[in-house]
C-alpha cells in the first residue's frame, strides 16, 4: 500500500506522520532537531518512521514538508553576508525605505537592521525610465567590478536591484550574468526574478531578504532532497510555501523568499483542517514550539492571504497567509535586560544544546527550565520517557537567574512562564483584538510542542472559554501536510484598459497562465478529474494604485466576459468603500490563476462515546506549582493515549503524551472529542 | 435616550471590555485610512498617506486617532465645536457630511487639509463622529502674505445632505481647484473611509450596546488621563526653559522663540514666547499648536498613552495671541508644519533639563516641502507635493535614526517608479548625506539628499528649516550639518523657482543633533560609520545627470 509523509522541522524537533492511503493508518513520530543541518534529523525521522510501520521507501507516495529554516534566519539575523548591486544614486533606498519612522511617538524604537551593510551595497551606472526606454545604458565594467569587489569583501549572496526592474529586465539579467560569470559561487538573484511588481522599495527589499536567505534554504533544500534519494524515496518531496499552498523542492529553492513562512504556514492549514473535522470554524490559532509561536486567525475557517507583508520588519511582496509570529517558544531564554526586567527570547537554546535540563551544555534558563521546575512539565522524562532531564540543574540555572531580581526561585521560574504567556497574548491582539475581532468569539487551538502547556494561562489572560487540543498536537503541522490539497499560484502583471479591445491581452495572459498550471498539474502527476483552477483579475481605477480581486467567470473568455468583469468590479468596489466612480477608466492589473490538486487525505473516523469517566488513563499524581494556591498542589497526571471518547477531567490536572503536556488550571474542565481531540473549557 | 441617559444606565465595564473596545475604536479608524489611501488617485494619499482618520465622541472629544500624522490632530480637534456653531445639533441627520479647511473659521490649520466629518447615529441617537483629512495637493502658485491668497477658505458647510451631495457646494469648491479631478476623488476616498467608519460604529454599538460602547470611550478618555497623570508626576517638579532661532526662506533673519514648562505634580502647564506673527505662510494657529504640544508631551511622558482627549487635561498651554505660534486671522499658514518641528525641539530642548534619558537631541527641525506645478502638454495642471525628512536626533542610548519624517510628520516618499511615471520630472539621486550627523558619543541621524531634474517647464517652491542655524546636540553632542536648497542657478522670486527642461535642483535637509561628547563613542560604533562612508564630508554627490 502507498505511504503519504508529513514532516515538520522546527528549531527544536522534527515531527513525522505517516499515513497510508487504503487502510487510513496513522503513524507520528518526533525526534529533536538537528539545527546544524535539518535535513539530517529529517531524514532520520523518515527512516525510523517507515521502520516503524514496516514500509519501505520505494512505497512512498508523497512526502510533505514544512520548514521553519527561513523564518527562524530572518528572524535571528542569521542569513548570510549578503551584497547589493543598484542604480547609480540609489544605494541607500534600501535604509531609507519609505523614509518613515518604525514608531510615531516612541523615540527608543529601531528600524530593523538594514541586511546589507551599506559599504556592500554598490551603485552602477544605467537608468531605465518608466516607459521602458533605456536612458542610460548599463555600464557593465562598473558591474564585473562590483561583483569582483563583493567577491572580495566575502559575501555569500548577490541581490541585483534596478529600478523598472520590473519593466524592462535586461539590466538586471545582465547584470546577473555578470555576476555568475565574477562570482559564480555566489547565489544571485535579480529583482525581476522574485517580484516583478511595481514599487521599488517593497521590490528592492524581497529581492534583498531572497538573497540573504538564499544561500541558506537553497542548500537546506539541496541537502534534504539527496538525503531522501539516499533513503530510496523516489516521490518528489514538496514544501509549504508562505501562501499556505504545496510546491516542488526545485520550484522551492528558485524562490526562498515565497517559502519565508513555510513552517508556520504549515501550522494554519493543518489548523484549518482540523477546524473543518471538528465542526469550528473560528478558531485562533497558537503554534507554539521551541524557537518561536506563530498565530493566526481563521473566520469562516478561512484565512487571510495578503499579497505584500512585512515579515519581521522586512517588507515581502509575495503572497502570505496572515501570521504574526513572536521571536519566544520553550527552548527562549529568559535575561535580565538592561533596565532590569526579565524577558524573555528572541535568543534560544533551541534543540542543541536546548534547555539547561537536557544537560547538554546549556546554563542559560528557558522556559522549558521555568515547567521543569514549576513541575508543570514531568522533572524527570520528556519525549514519553525517552529523554531524561535534569530538574536540579534547570533550578540552579533559575536560582542564579532569581538572585539579581531579588526574588525566589519559584516566583522567577512562574515569572518566566508569566512573561512569555504576555508576549503571547500581545501577538494574538495583533491579530484579533487590533483587526476588530473579539477573541472571546474564537476557539484557540493549541498545538506545537509548548502550545498545550501554556495556552490555558494564555486563554485566561485573553479572557478565551475554550481551547482545542488536538490528539497530537506535537505534529499537529506534519499531519497537516497530509489533510491540504497541493496548490500553486500564478501570475502575471500587464496593465491595461478594460475595454472591448482588451480581450485578446487578457485570453492570452490567462493562456499563458494556464499553460503554467498545466504544466505544473503534470509535474504533480494530479490526475485530471482531481484539477481545479481559480482565475481572477485585479482591477482598479485609473489613478488609484491599489486593486481588488474580481473573479473572472469560468469558461472561455469572451467579450461577455468583460461585462461580467466589470460589473464585478463596480460591485466590489461599491462593497468596499460605498461608491462607483461612474464613467471613469478601469484598469486591468494582475491576472492570477490559482492551481489545486485534490489528494487523498487521512481521514479520522469518530469513535464511541466512552463515558465521563478517566480513571483509566490515570498515571498517577504529581505536585505541580500554582501561584494561585501560593505553593505546589497534587495534581492528577493522564496518559493521553488512553483517554477515550467523552472522558471528561477537571483542573487542576496534567495530560502527558509522547509530543506534548496540556496543563488543565483550577476552574477549567476538559472533555474528549470523538476525534480525540481535548476540549478545555473554563467553568463559568 | 441621550447619551448623558446612556451613561448613566451604563454598567461598570471590566477591564478587558474597556480594552476589547478601545482597540476596535482603533481598529476602526485604521480601517478607515486604509480606505482612504486605497480609493484615492492623488500620489499624496495613495502612496505618501498624508491623511489621518479618527473617531469623536459626540461632546466633540477625541476618540481615537489613527496612527498617520500627528500634525492632523490640529485640523480635528476644534472643527465639531464650528460646525455646532453653525448647525443646531438638533438638524444634524444621518447622512449629513460637513466639509472643512478653514483656521479661522473652521478649526483647521492649513487649507489644503479638506476635513469631512459624518455624525454617527445609533438608536436614533448622536453618539459618535467619523472624522478624516486628506492633504489635498492643491492651491501651488500663490501667495502667503495672508490667508486669502493661500486658497478657497471653507467653513465647515454641508457636501452631504441626509446623504444627498449638494452638488453645488461641491463644483463651487472643485472650481478653485487646480486639479479638480484629483480633488473629487480624494473626497470620494473621504467620503469611503466616513462610511466605513459609520458602519463599524454602528455594527460596534449594536455588538455590544451602545451605552456599553460610550461607557468605554470615557473610561479610556479617564484612562488616557491616569496614565498621563501618573507619568508627569514622575518627572520631577520644576520650570524648565529653552529657547532657538527659527529661520527660513521667508524670515532668513529668524525668528526668536521661547519655552517655559513648568511641572507641579501632575500637571504640566507650558507657555510659549515668540514674535507677533508675520506676513509669510510659517504661522501656527492655536490648534496647531495644541496638536503640537500633545504630540510632544505624549512621547516624553508615556509614548503608550492613547491618543485621545483625555491626554489633554492635565495640561494648560499658553501664548499671546497674534503671535507666530498662536496666530490669529488674517495669518497666512500654509507651511505652520515646519514650525510646529521646532517648536516640538524647543519642549524637547525644556524638558531635558528634567528627564534627560526619555528626550532627543534636535532633529533637522523641518518639515521640508517641494511643491511643483506645471501643465502636461494637453494644457491640463499638474501639481505635486512631497515633504522630505531627515536627520532625528540621538537618543540617550543609541544613535539618532537616519533619514526618517520626524515628530508632526510621518509620510511616505512617492516611490520612484510612481513619481516619474505621474510627472515629467525625473529623480537622479536619493541618499543619506555622509557627514550631516552631529557627532556625539550617540551620533545624530543623517539628512537626506533628493536630486531631481526637470523633463518639462515647471515651477518649484521649496520650504524648510535649519538652513542657516544648526540642530542641536545635547550634554556635549555635537551639531547635525544644516540643509541647503540648491536650485542650480534658476533664482528664486518670492520663493518660486521657474525650472526649464533639463535644470536639476538639489534638497538637501539637516543631519539631527548629537548625545554626550565625541570622545566618548564605543571605537566599534566610530570604526563602522568610517567604513560604511557615513562621516566623509568630502564624498562628491554630483548630480549625475544620464
Amino acid at each position: 500500500m502507498a505511504w503519504r509523509i508529513g514532516v515538520d522541522s522546527g528549531g527544536t524537533f522534527t515531527d513525522a506522520c505517516l499515513f497510508e492511503e487504503g487502510s487510513g493508518r496513522v503513524e507520528v513520530w518526533k525526534l529533536a532537531s538537528t539545527p546544524d543541518d535539518p535535513s539530517r534529523a529529517i531524514a532520520q525521522a523518515v527512516e525510523q518512521g517507515l521502520d516503524r510501520v514496516g514500509a519501505a521507501a520505494e512505497t512512498v507516495a508523497y512526502f510533505g514538508h514544512g520548514s521553519t529554516v527561513g523564518t527562524n534566519a530572518l528572524i535571528q539575523h542569521r542569513g548570510v553576508p549578503t551584497g547589493l548591486i543598484t542604480t547609480a544614486g540609489f544605494r541607500d533606498l534600501l535604509e531609507i525605505g519609505r523614509q518613515t519612522r518604525p514608531d510615531l511617538y516612541d523615540f527608543q524604537v529601531d528600524k530593523p537592521p538594514v541586511l546589507v551593510a551599506r559599504n556592500l551595497r554598490l551603485e552602477v551606472p544605467e537608468r531605465v525610465r518608466h516607459d521602458g526606454t533605456v536612458e542610460t545604458a548599463l555600464d557593465e565594467r562598473a558591474v564585473r567590478e562590483a561583483a569582483r569587489a563583493l567577491k572580495a569583501a566575502g559575501v555569500a549572496a548577490v541581490a541585483i536591484c534596478f529600478l523598472y526592474g520590473f519593466i524592462r529586465p535586461e539590466h538586471e539579467a545582465t547584470a546577473r550574468r555578470i555576476v555568475a560569470e565574477e562570482f559564480p559561487e555566489a547565489f544571485a538573484c535579480a529583482s525581476h526574478e522574485v517580484a516583478p511588481e511595481f514599487r521599488e522599495y517593497e521590490r528592492l527589499s524581497t529581492a534583498v531578504v531572497n538573497a540573504y536567505l538564499g544561500p541558506i534554504m537553497q542548500g537546506y533544500i539541496s541537502r534534504l532532497g539527496e538525503r531522501l534519494a539516499q533513503l530510496g524515496l523516489a516521490a518528489r518531496p514538496h514544501l509549504t510555501q508562505s501562501n499556505g499552498g504545496v510546491i516542488g523542492f526545485e520550484q522551492a529553492a528558485r524562490l526562498p523568499v515565497r517559502s519565508v513562512l513555510s513552517g508556520p504556514s504549515t501550522g494554519v492549514i493543518a489548523a484549518q483542517a482540523l477546524g473543518r473535522m471538528a465542526g469550528l470554524a473560528d478558531l485562533i490559532t497558537f503554534d507554539m514550539g521551541g524557537t518561536s509561536t506563530d498565530v493566526a486567525l481563521l473566520r469562516g475557517n478561512e484565512v487571510r492571504l495578503a499579497s505584500e507583508a512585512t515579515v519581521h520588519g522586512y517588507p515581502i511582496k509575495a503572497p502570505m497567509l496572515d501570521i504574526n509570529t513572536v521571536g519566544a517558544g520553550g527552548g527562549s531564554i529568559a535575561t535580565i535586560d538592561s533596565g532590569g526586567l526579565l524577558k524573555v527570547g528572541p535568543r534560544s537554546a533551541g534543540a542543541a544544546p536546548g534547555p539547561v535540563c537536557y544537560d547538554r551544555g546549556n546554563t542559560e534558563p528557558t522556559v522549558t527550565d521555568a515547567n521543569v521546575v514549576l513541575q508543570t512539565l514531568n522533572p524527570t522524562h520528556l519525549l514519553g520517557g525517552r529523554m531524561p532531564v535534569r530538574q536540579d540543574l534547570a533550578r540552579a540555572a533559575i536560582a542564579r537567574l532569581a538572585e539579581p531580581l531579588g526574588m525566589d526561585v519559584m516566583a522567577t521560574a512562574q515569572g518566566i512562564v508569566a512573561v512569555v504567556t504576555a508576549n503571547m497574548a500581545r501577538a494574538i491582539r495583533v491579530i484579533s483584538v487590533q483587526r476588530g475581532h473579539d477573541p472571546r468569539d474564537y476557539t484557540l487551538v493549541a498545538f506545537g510542542g509548548a502550545g498545550p502547556l501554556h495556552a490555558a494561562r494564555l486563554a485566561r489572560e485573553l479572557d478565551i472559554g475554550s481551547i482545542l487540543v488536538p490528539r497530537s498536537p506535537g505534529i499537529l503541522c506534519a499531519m497537516g501536510l497530509l489533510l491540504t490539497d497541493l496548490r500553486s499560484d500564478f501570475a502575471s502583471t500587464r496593465l491595461q484598459l478594460l475595454s472591448g479591445a482588451s480581450l485578446p491581452k487578457l485570453e492570452s495572459a490567462f493562456t499563458a497562465l494556464l499553460d503554467k498550471a498545466e504544466t505544473w498539474f503534470a509535474e504533480e502527476g494530479i490526475a485530471p478529474a482531481a484539477r481545479r483552477v481559480v482565475r481572477t483579475v485585479d482591477m482598479r481605477y485609473e489613478g488609484q494604485n491599489y486593486e481588488l480581486a474580481i473573479p473572472v467567470p469560468p469558461g472561455p473568455i469572451t467579450a461577455a466576459s468583460l461585462d461580467v468583469l466589470a460589473e464585478g468590479f463596480a460591485e466590489a468596489h461599491r462593497r468596499m468603500y460605498g461608491f462607483v466612480a461612474e464613467g471613469e477608466p478601469v484598469q486591468l492589473v494582475t491576472y492570477r490563476v490559482e492551481a489545486a490538486g485534490v489528494v487523498p487525505k487521512a481521514a479520522f473516523p469518530p469513535r464511541d462515546d466512552a463515558g465521563p469517566d478517566a480513571a483509566a488513563a490515570l498515571l498517577g499524581r504529581r505536585d505541580a506549582w500554582l501561584p494561585e494556591a501560593g505553593g505546589f498542589v497534587s495534581c492528577p497526571i493522564y496518559d493521553r493515549e488512553r483517554l477515550d471518547c467523552g472522558n471528561r477531567i477537571a483542573g487542576p490536572a496534567i495530560v502527558e503524551q509522547m509530543d506534548a503536556t496540556t496543563f488543565i488550571l483550577p476552574g477549567m474542565t476538559a472533555r474528549v472529542d470523538a476525534t480525540l481531540n481535548l476540549i478545555l473549557k473554563t467553568a463559568s | 435616550m441621550s447619551q448623558a441617559n446612556a451613561l448613566k444606565n451604563a454598567p461598570e465595564l471590566d477591564p478587558i471590555t474597556v480594552e476589547v473596545i478601545g482597540s476596535a475604536l482603533n481598529s476602526i479608524a485604521e480601517e478607515m485610512g486604509e480606505a482612504l489611501v486605497r480609493a484615492s488617485y492623488s500620489t499624496n494619499i495613495k502612496e505618501r498617506r498624508d491623511c489621518s482618520t479618527a473617531l469623536f465622541d459626540s461632546d466633540g472629544r477625541t476618540l481615537c486617532q489613527a496612527q498617520h500624522i500627528p500634525m492632523h490632530l490640529g485640523s480635528f480637534i476644534d472643527m465639531l465645536p464650528h460646525i455646532l456653531k453653525r448647525h443646531p445639533a438638533e438638524e444634524l441627520r444621518p447622512g449629513d457630511v460637513f466639509i472643512g479647511n478653514d483656521a479661522y473659521e473652521g478649526g483647521g490649520t492649513h487649507l489644503p487639509d479638506f476635513v469631512l466629518l459624518e455624525p454617527i447615529f445609533a438608536e436614533g441617537t448622536l453618539v459618535a463622529w467619523a472624522v478624516n483629512t486628506a492633504h489635498h495637493a492643491d492651491f501651488a502658485d500663490r501667495g502667503h502674505a495672508h490667508i486669502y491668497q493661500e486658497g478657497l477658505r471653507i467653513p465647515p458647510v454641508r457636501l452631504y445632505r441626509a446623504g444627498v451631495l449638494q452638488a453645488d457646494v461641491q463644483a463651487l469648491i472643485l472650481l478653485n481647484c487646480q486639479v479638480p479631478r484629483e480633488r473629487l476623488s480624494n473626497l470620494r476616498a473621504q467620503m469611503a473611509a466616513n462610511r466605513l467608519g459609520v458602519a463599524r460604529m454602528t455594527a460596534l454599538c449594536a455588538k455590544y450596546g451602545t451605552s456599553v460602547v460610550l461607557a468605554a470611550g470615557r473610561a479610556l478618555l479617564d484612562y488616557a488621563e491616569r496614565k498621563m497623570r501618573a507619568g508627569i508626576g514622575a518627572i520631577p517638579d520644576g520650570t524648565y526653559r529653552f529657547s532657538d532661532v527659527y529661520e527660513n526662506p521667508e524670515v532668513p533673519e529668524g525668528l526668536e522663540f521661547g519655552c517655559e514648562i513648568t511641572v507641579a505634580g501632575e500637571t504640566m502647564h507650558l507657555h510659549f514666547t515668540a514674535p507677533p506673527q508675520v506676513r509669510a505662510g510659517l504661522n501656527m494657529t492655536r490648534t496647531a499648536l495644541l496638536a503640537t504640544v500633545f504630540y510632544a508631551v505624549k512621547t516624553i511622558v508615556d509614548p503608550g498613552v492613547l491618543a485621545n482627549a483625555g491626554l489633554a487635561r492635565p495640561l494648560t498651554v499658553t501664548a499671546a495671541e497674534g503671535t507666530v505660534v498662536s496666530c490669529v486671522h488674517p495669518a497666512a499658514v500654509n507651511g505652520r508644519c515646519s514650525t510646529c518641528q521646532r517648536v516640538v525641539d524647543l519642549i524637547l530642548g525644556a524638558l531635558a533639563q528634567a528627564v534627560p534619558e526619555r528626550v532627543i537631541a534636535a532633529t533637522n527641525g523641518a518639515n521640508t516641502v517641494c511643491l511643483f506645478d506645471g501643465a502636461f502638454a494637453d494644457g491640463t495642471p499638474w501639481i505635486y507635493l512631497e515633504t522630505i525628512g531627515g536627520g532625528s536626533g540621538a537618543r540617550a542610548t543609541k544613535d539618532g535614526l537616519d533619514g526618517v519624517q520626524v515628530h508632526m510628520t510621518n509620510t511616505s516618499n512617492l516611490p520612484v517608479e510612481a513619481f516619474e511615471i505621474e510627472y515629467p520630472l525625473s529623480l537622479l539621486r536619493y541618499e543619506l548625506v555622509d557627514g550631516s550627523g552631529g557627532a556625539g558619543r550617540f551620533r545624530g541621524g543623517m539628512g537626506l539628499r533628493r536630486v531631481y531634474r526637470a523633463d518639462a517647464p515647471c515651477r518649484l517652491r521649496v520650504d524648510g528649516s535649519r538652513l542657516r542655524t544648526a540642530p542641536w546636540g545635547l550634554a556635549g553632542g555635537g551639531p547635525g550639518a544644516t540643509g541647503s536648497f540648491d536650485f542650480g542657478g534658476a533664482v528664486a522670486d518670492r520663493g518660486v523657482v521657474t525650472l526649464a527642461p533639463g535644470q536639476i535642483v538639489t534638497v538637501t535637509t539637516a543631519g539631527g543633533g548629537g548625545y554626550y561628547p565625541p570622545e566618548q563613542r564605543d571605537p566599534a560604533a566610530a570604526a563602522r560609520d568610517l567604513a560604511e562612508g557615513r562621516l566623509d564630508t568630502k564624498r562628491p554627490s554630483p548630480p549625475a545627470a544620464p
